[in-house]
């Protein structure tokens, strides 16, 4: 401890020459390298071939920490505090107190990293070994080389005095020793130094510059680093010796197994320094293993000094280089993805801006307009974030789904965060109709002499009849205000703007559903279903405290249940059972199918007679009977499906869920298109007077009732059942959030809407009170009725498919239905835009036709003749849609197998890995034997790898790292 | 946007805004937050960047993680010196890696963290053991911990080397698609 005080304070000596701090952090690092190695150079008398191989890349690269290294070997050994046999016992000891690891990794990594709580870590009284590690420059600075140790950092400037005096002798044979075993194999001795220095961080001599800028604070805390690197490797071993304490050999595997990767590290930095280059992929900072290896432990504690330091070596320098390169939006995304603290990411981003800004005055590559083009894009950052904040600040309800997700975990979530989603959909449709139709038809709104009774708002209809909400009431002229003024044409707005409205719905979806798709089924065909996704997807969305019991209480109930069906895996079912499930999946599918169709029947039949019905009875709510009847099914249907789980037996949840789904969507689907069907064949054509604002009502009044519906489902049937759970029949419990049946339901609205929105522009605004409304209704009966789910959910994955759903019955269905309309229907003859057309389209025929009398718009003409109303374009288009499909089909079949093959290889090198351990640690007993030393002495080799272990290892792992390094290995 | 607030400078909110995946509202927001954690430590003016720490006594009864089993080893991962404690650019930095926005590597990379609980950087048995009784509040027996562990290592260790390096805790992640969902903390 005093030692390292000694350290920290000549290091603070703002004398020394700035340079040789590289020197020192250099050695530091070697002696930290070199020191398990230590005990062999005693045991075997041959000095320098015990040393060959550690050193290899050091000794090389720079001769003088070696010198410095090489007394302190014997210093070390003098002191009483060697780590050697006082390790084990000390941590076999700590691991069996119970809170290991509080203070494990809050004393000593927490030590580790300051320099002010840095003597923590050396106050712990387990740690002998760890001390005697990383006080290892104590014996030094207090035994007889006074000139070189009190003051190390004149190392640099007295390079040449500690070679001839101390090491000359000793080196080259040193040297000559290590030649033939070494896998390296570098023999320019001053590149080797550069790049072996690179990985560590730790400032060199290539970078001066960088050296000067470097200050005070950041100066002090190599040594630090140092220690904090062997105390990391110390850390290694505990874990070993926590599970392996009796078995030294394993402490020694263990140790070999983390060891060597420093070394590897080098060897890869040296054997290709360049090969390694960031490469425009900033992230593979922490992407790559070796980075991690070497790095991956400071950086990941943000030592602030040494974030200083890391971007100064040609990593950080590439990186640098890389992000130079990008725009500036990109580089802003790459190093906000930076696992590296937030001082270093700064500091990362000022060297960028500060080399950007300095690269236009030197090589003035940039091109004039890239810089205008800089100045805009710097100019419009302010209000673009100002403008993503204002989007912000319109994003609803974060905090109430924060509670949502603190109490229900992301599966509830989810299917609010899926209204919430609709409801910005509704809201965009709402401000495009409202602005583009609404808005110019009230500007010329004639009086409504209509009553208005109160009932209209049930019925859709009286009073509404003749106001903006439906299709009749717009008008077919132009709309102009003053003469000569712009005019307006209502018709082509009405057809554009439902139709700009549908594309961009669909290409919304289309996007989010990629997103989803990409995020959530990278690789679907690999999908682990064991229970790893149990332990490492804790949702930490989840905060509230009984939600967070009750999650660990059904946690552990899963991972049992899923331990004991791998404990029985795979009873045979008998034929007979199996005959018996598969019976009763066909009766269930034959019954629900039946059901629907029945459903679909009854909707038909009591939608054709509808008007008789209508006829005779002349009260206004009578036009109630068919939503109402189509809302029952909606609501009665679905539980009766939910009742054959007691009659089927899935072996999965999730296969019971989907089959939920694929049966309620197909009930849903088929009441909407019976109900399409009805509108467009018999209402359409039975010739009544402005029949679009006919249906239009009708899908009003099937929106309202299936809202009404709903909440009266939220506000009685859950709290009945809810009562009725608590109070009455207790086995019942709290009720689950039927996440599946709720989306569903929403589904079914959206649909509505879209197939509404041409006949009732106004839809989309009630639909997004309805949604707003909805919002509040579930979220109270959530937080009432509800428990949180037990099971855990593919909530992401079940997203994705309920985006899916939307897409592809829904909205191809809706397009389907709007098709039809649009180009097989006759618009009624005296009410709406399109009154006295044949057809809807006709508007867009005449329009061009207006067009292609006036030169300046040929080109729509031309682009319409050509390309939209052309079917050789859509055919050829069609074909390279085709095309490009398969294509990227083929691309993906190619990835798998590449996949597999990788999969394969990763195996084989860990098998391969393990032979070599195998073959080592067999060589090593050999060796031992045929080598028979005292017995304190053997424990300690076992302990502490020989260098020949070592080098060994170091092959395994070139086997991993297959990158350049194989030719100079002998072994490999 | 009334830039009323004098907490920090222009520059150190730009700084901010590239590092992490906050817009300057959610930035202040967050400052509040950590502000009101220990309303007498921190200062209401940040443009001197002062050396400030909330220990992580205050930092761990925040509501956002106070029944976390985990708000320890987040709160070690994210601090300067892995003891808890937390500056202000800790604070963000945890809460931006937890955020919404942050894409998976980077999630994966700092779950990893959390869960290498020896910081070795390998989740070996004894990780797998304590974040298993961590999970599930010891209710499981030893045997059947261990036993998970060992149907982890099992199903997640690619190159057999009996503990979980960062790269196959990635690849494990690809795999469950929930991941980036529920390793998030919503502020």
């Amino acid at each position: 401890m005093s030692a390292y005080y000694r350290n920290n304070g000549y290091e603070e000596d703002p004398d020394y020459p700035e340079y040789s701090e590289s020197w020192n952090r250099t050695r530091g690092y070697l002696k930290t390298q070199d020191y398990p190695y230590s005990p062999g150079l005693l045991n075997n008398s041959d000095f320098s071939k015990t040393r060959s191989d550690p050193y290899s890349a050091g000794s090389r690269s720079s001769d003088y920490p070696r010198s410095l290294a090489e007394p302190d070997y014997i210093g070390s050994w003098r002191t009483p505090y060697h780590p050697g046999l006082s390790r084990e016992p000390d941590y076999s000891e700590s691991q069996q107190s119970p809170d290991f690891a509080g203070s494990r990794s809050n004393g000593n990594y927490a030590g580790s990293r300051t320099n002010a709580a840095y003597f923590d870590s050396f106050r712990e009284p387990d740690y002998p070994g760890a001390q005697g590690n990383s006080n290892r420059p104590g014996p030094r600075v207090s035994s007889n080389y006074p000139d070189s140790r009190t003051n190390p950092e004149c190392a640099g400037s007295r390079i040449i005095p500690y070679r001839d005096t101390l090491l000359e002798p000793d080196y080259p044979e040193a040297a000559n020793q290590f030649n033939p075993s070494n896998s390296f194999g570098k023999p320019d001795y001053p590149n080797a130094e550069d790049y072996w220095d690179s990985p560590n961080f730790w400032g060199e001599p290539d970078y001066p510059n960088a050296e000067n800028a470097r200050d005070h604070g950041s100066s002090n805390d190599h040594t630090p680093q140092m220690t904090r690197k062997v105390l990391s490797r110390m850390s290694s071993i505990q874990p070993s010796s926590h599970h392996e304490g009796d078995r030294p050999l394993g402490i020694l595997m263990r140790e070999n197994a983390y060891y060597p990767e420093s070394i590897e590290m080098r060897s890869m930095e040296m054997g290709s320094p360049y090969g390694h280059s960031m490469s425009g992929a900033p992230r593979s900072g922490y992407v790559n293993p070796a980075y991690v290896g070497e790095s991956g432990p400071s950086r990941a504690y943000g030592h602030p000094p040494y974030g200083d330091g890391w971007h100064k070596s040609p990593q950080g320098q590439k990186l640098i280089a890389s992000l130079m390169s990008m725009t500036s939006r990109d580089r802003m995304k790459a190093i906000r993805n930076q696992p590296r603290s937030m001082e270093e990411k700064r500091n990362l981003r000022k060297m960028v801006d500060k080399e950007k800004s300095k690269q236009p005055h030197g090589t003035l590559e940039l091109s004039c307009c890239a810089q205008c083009l800089n100045s805009i894009s710097l100019a419009y950052r302010r209000p673009r974030s100002g403008l993503s904040e204002l989007l912000d600040s319109v994003s609803l309800w974060q905090k109430t789904l924060k509670v949502i997700g603190g109490k229900f975990g992301t599966s509830v979530l989810s299917y609010f965060n899926f209204l919430r989603w609709l409801l910005k959909f509704n809201i965009f449709s709402f401000i495009v109709t409202f602005s583009f139709i609404i808005i110019p038809q009230l500007t010329v709104a004639e009086r409504n002499t209509l009553r208005f009774t109160g009932l209209e708002f049930l019925t859709g209809a009286g009073y509404f009849t003749d106001t903006v909400m439906y299709y009749g009431f717009y008008t077919n002229s132009t709309i102009r205000h003053r003469i000569g003024g712009t005019s307006y044409h209502m018709q082509l707005a009405y057809i554009f703007t439902i139709g700009t409205c549908l594309v961009i719905c669909l290409f919304s979806l289309l996007f989010s559903m990629a997103r989803y798709f990409r995020n959530n089924f990278i690789n679907p065909h690999i999908y682990s279903r064991g229970i790893t996704k149990l332990i490492f997807c804790w949702d930490f969305t989840v905060t509230h405290e009984r939600a967070v019991k009750l999650k660990q209480k059904n946690l552990s109930t899963e991972i049992r249940e899923n331990l004991s069906e791998i404990r029985q895996e795979n009873v045979k079912l008998t034929l007979n059972q199996r005959l018996t499930r598969l019976s009763a999946h066909l009766a269930a599918w034959v019954v629900s199918t039946g059901v629907a169709v029945a459903c679909c029947v009854a909707v038909y039949y009591l939608a054709g007679n509808n008007s008789e019905f209508l006829e005779s009875h002349r009260n206004p709510g009578a036009v109630l009977l068919l939503p109402f009847v189509v809302s029952c099914i909606n609501l009665a249907v679905p539980r009766f499906y939910s009742a054959f789980r007691l009659v089927e037996r899935y072996e999965t949840p999730r296969q019971e869920v989907y089959m939920l789904l694929i049966r309620n969507i197909f009930l849903k689907i088929s009441i909407i298109g019976i109900l399409c069907y009805y509108w467009l064949n018999i209402v359409a054509l039975a010739g009544e007077s402005c029949w679009e604002t006919l249906i239009g009502q009708e899908i009003y009044r099937l929106l309202l009732m299936d809202f009404v519906f709903s909440l009266a489902d939220s506000f009685l049937g859950e709290f009945l059942r809810r009562i009725i759970g608590m109070h009455f029949i207790k086995s019942l419990g709290l009720q689950e959030f039927d996440i599946a049946r709720n989306v569903l339901e929403l589904i079914y609205a959206q649909t509505l809407v879209w197939i509404g929105t041409f006949f009732c522009p106004l839809l989309p605004f009630i639909q997004m009170i309805t949604l707003f409304i909805m919002f509040y209704v579930k979220n109270i009966s959530l937080m009432m009725n509800f428990q949180p789910p037990s099971k855990a959910w593919r909530a992401s994955q079940m997203m994705t498919f309920f985006i899916l759903l939307l897409f592809f019955p829904s909205f191809t269905g809706v397009l389907c239905t709007l098709a039809i309309t649009i180009w097989r229907l006759k618009p009624s003859a005296d009410c709406g835009p399109f009154r006295g057309l044949p057809f809807f389209i006709h508007s867009i025929y005449s329009w061009i036709d207006t067009l292609s009398t006036r030169p300046s718009y040929l080109w729509v003409v031309w682009i319409y003749q050509n390309l939209i109303g052309s079917v050789h374009f859509f055919f050829i288009l069609t074909l390279i849609v085709l095309i490009i499909t398969y294509l990227y089909w083929q691309i993906t079949e190619g990835r798998k197998i590449m996949i597999r093959l990788l999969h394969e290889q990763i195996i084989n090198e860990g098998k391969d890995k393990m032979f070599l351990i195998e073959k080592l640690t067999k060589l090593q007993d050999a060796e031992k034997r045929a080598n028979p030393s005292s017995y304190a002495l053997e424990r300690r080799d076992v302990e502490q790898p020989s260098p020949f272990h070592a080098w060994g290892h170091d092959a395994a792992h070139d086997l991993r790292f297959r990158q350049s390094v194989q030719e100079g290995n002998p072994q490999a | 946007m009334g830039n009323k607030q004098t907490v920090f400078t222009h520059e150190q909110l730009e700084a901010y805004q590239d590092c992490t995946f906050f817009t300057r509202k959610e930035i202040m927001r967050l400052f509040y937050r950590y502000q009101d954690l220990a309303p007498q430590l921190v200062p209401l003016d940040y443009t001197s960047s002062p050396d400030v720490k909330v220990p992580y006594e205050l930092i761990s009864r925040m509501p956002e993680l106070k029944d976390n089993p985990f708000r320890q080893r987040i709160a070690q991962v994210f601090s300067e010196d892995g003891d808890g404690h937390m500056t202000l650019d800790n604070f963000l930095d945890m809460f931006s890696v937890m955020s919404e926005m942050a894409p998976r590597d980077l999630k994966a990379y700092y779950a990893f963290k959390i869960y290498d609980f020896n910081n070795d950087d390998y989740i070996c048995m004894w990780d797998l053991e304590q974040t298993v009784t961590k999970l599930t509040r010891g209710e499981l027996s030893a045997e059947e911990v261990s036993l998970v562990c060992e149907k982890v290592l099992d199903e997640a260790d690619g190159d057999h080397d009996g503990r979980l390096s960062l790269e196959d805790f990635q690849n494990m992640i690809l795999r469950a698609p929930d991941f980036l969902s529920t390793f998030h903390i919503r502020i």
